[in-house]
């Protein structure tokens, strides 16, 4: 373990230099927030409205605590960056390195996305307290079981994205596969809480991985119940072994697969 | 005469390009109807919002589809042909524009049109299916097909101008990349739920009021002043890139960059 805790921890480190490019990245989230906010009020034609179990703040909040946990991952160019080192060979410098390269992923994405899941967290609860004027409410023992929530949705995100980035050792290109993953999330998980599907859609949902990546950690945040907490947390520790055995699989696979030519 | 010239090499450009990517069959197939898919999941989005109200900003469903047509078929064309104006920045940072200066043709031009996004085709198939489901008449079609035209001249010209800022300030690339972003993230939104600040800075800094909205004003209800205004702008967001990147070049100075193009 100490091996992925100094991967993690030397990402980190080199995160630290490029702070100004988190803030920076922080202008894209504030204008998506800033167009929900508007979509919202408009839907909501007064303060005090419910839609589906929802007041116009909670909708809010929820769409805030979604977008932290969807941009931290900057998922697009991690997936990009697995399906590079598959289809450049420089996975084979992985190889005889003594860590799983599934691990090296995993603890490097963590250290640079520790930074920027703290700068946008606290940006987002800024940015919640502007628009809407106060916080959902929820005491400290809550909120930091929330923030556990939302790290392990991030360590379930990032399996997910790289297990479609190790799909370069079948198809040339997967960004496609992103596309319509992002998509998938953004509109099942990240725009619109499950309550907005109808029956069977809504059930589905809350055996997929939406439930445990993005609607369980703002569901929290947005109306906490520790019977809901307990449920969340040991769906998404379930998931967390599901999405690294299939991380394992399709690795061990691939690599049987693997031929690099040159050097 | 010149003008001609410069668009047949531009189409010529692009048809080589797109036989190249065509080597992969797969790969460009899948791009193409992944696009369509990933376009079309946002109907799943207005399907649940107009379920709520029956109205959103003052737009039906069928307006918010067309307003998705005109944005995803505009916005084809430009990734389509222009690829490269999203990536002007870089081309200037890493001197990569060395290439283009050496040639015969004009230089932004030959920079921006010397490759195609094949995902953008996708786009360009998806507003057309669009248009034709929710929207078709044969009056309309031509003014849907030079607004398409119009609208996608319009953000190339908007990402010439912010990327041609790598010519005065280094590391500009973010806020070029950002504004590209921002346009598409408010373009297939109605105007009417934006209010204040943020509905003028939507036709005067993000110019989405010629992209998006008066064309389709134009589109459900005829009007010639509107339509000429969004044509007037087309060509006025041109020029202005072309003097913005054309007074930036004067500073271009290289890099020691070093690569051979085969």
């Amino acid at each position: 373990m100490r091996k992925y805790f100094y991967i993690f921890k030397t990402e980190l480190m080199s995160n630290l230099n490029y702070v100004f490019n988190v803030l920076f990245s922080f202008i894209g989230y504030f204008i998506h927030i800033l167009v929900f906010f508007y979509l919202w009020s408009y839907i909501y034609s007064d303060s005090s409205q419910v839609i589906n179990g929802y007041s116009k703040s909670q909708m809010i909040w929820y769409v805030i605590i979604t977008e932290v946990i969807w941009s931290v991952l900057a998922g697009r160019s991690f997936c990009r960056k697995i399906s590079e080192d598959v289809k450049s060979g420089n996975i084979t410098y992985n190889l005889n390195k003594p860590y799983s390269y599934i691990g090296y992923l995993l603890s490097s994405k963590m250290g640079e996305m520790s930074i920027s899941f703290v700068l946008y967290f606290i940006g987002a609860i800024i940015l919640g307290l502007i628009f809407l004027g106060s916080l959902p409410s929820i005491n400290i023992i809550q909120f930091i079981i929330v923030l556990l929530s939302c790290i392990l949705a991030c360590i379930i995100s990032a399996f997910l994205i790289i297990i479609i980035g190790l799909f370069a050792f079948y198809i040339e290109d997967t960004g496609p596969f992103y596309w319509v993953y992002s998509k998938v999330i953004l509109i099942f998980g990240t725009i619109f809480p499950i309550e907005f599907f109808p029956g069977i859609l809504k059930n589905i949902l809350s055996y997929s991985p939406i439930y445990v990546v993005s609607y369980g950690p703002a569901k929290l945040f947005v109306n906490f119940s520790y019977i809901e907490s307990i449920k969340i947390l040991i769906a998404q520790v379930i998931y967390i072994i599901i999405t690294y055995l299939l991380c394992l699989l399709i690795y061990k696979k691939g690599e049987k697969r693997l031929n690099v030519n040159g050097g | 005469m010149e003008v001609r010239k410069e668009f047949k090499l531009m189409f010529t450009s692009a048809k080589y390009a797109l036989m190249r990517e065509m080597l992969n069959k797969v790969t460009f197939f899948s791009n193409i109807i992944f696009m369509i898919l990933n376009n079309a999941s946002f109907i799943i989005q207005w399907i649940i919002l107009y379920s709520i109200k029956d109205n959103v900003g003052g737009y039906s469903f069928k307006m918010v589809m067309l307003l998705w047509a005109l944005a995803s078929f505009s916005f084809g064309i430009s990734h389509f042909f222009f690829k490269r104006a999203y990536n002007l920045s870089n081309i200037i940072m890493n001197g990569s524009l060395d290439n283009y200066l050496v040639q015969p043709k004009n230089v932004l031009l030959s920079a921006i049109s010397s490759d195609v996004d094949v995902s953008a085709i996708g786009d360009i198939i998806y507003g057309l299916i669009v248009y034709f489901v929710c929207g078709f008449s044969i009056d309309t079609f031509i003014l849907f097909l030079i607004f398409g035209i119009t609208s996608s001249l319009i953000i190339t010209s908007i990402a010439v101008i912010v990327g041609s800022l790598s010519f005065w300030f280094t590391k500009s690339e973010g806020f070029a990349d950002r504004m590209n972003n921002m346009i598409t993230n408010f373009a297939t939104y109605p105007e009417g739920i934006f209010r204040g600040v943020i509905k003028i800075i939507l036709y005067t800094i993000i110019p989405l009021g010629v992209v998006s909205y008066i064309p389709i004003q134009v589109l459900t209800n005829f009007n010639l002043i509107n339509f000429l205004i969004v044509i007037g702008s087309c060509i006025l967001f041109i020029i202005f890139a072309f003097i913005i990147f054309n007074r930036g070049l004067k500073r271009y100075s290289s890099t020691n960059l070093m690569i051979a193009r085969i």
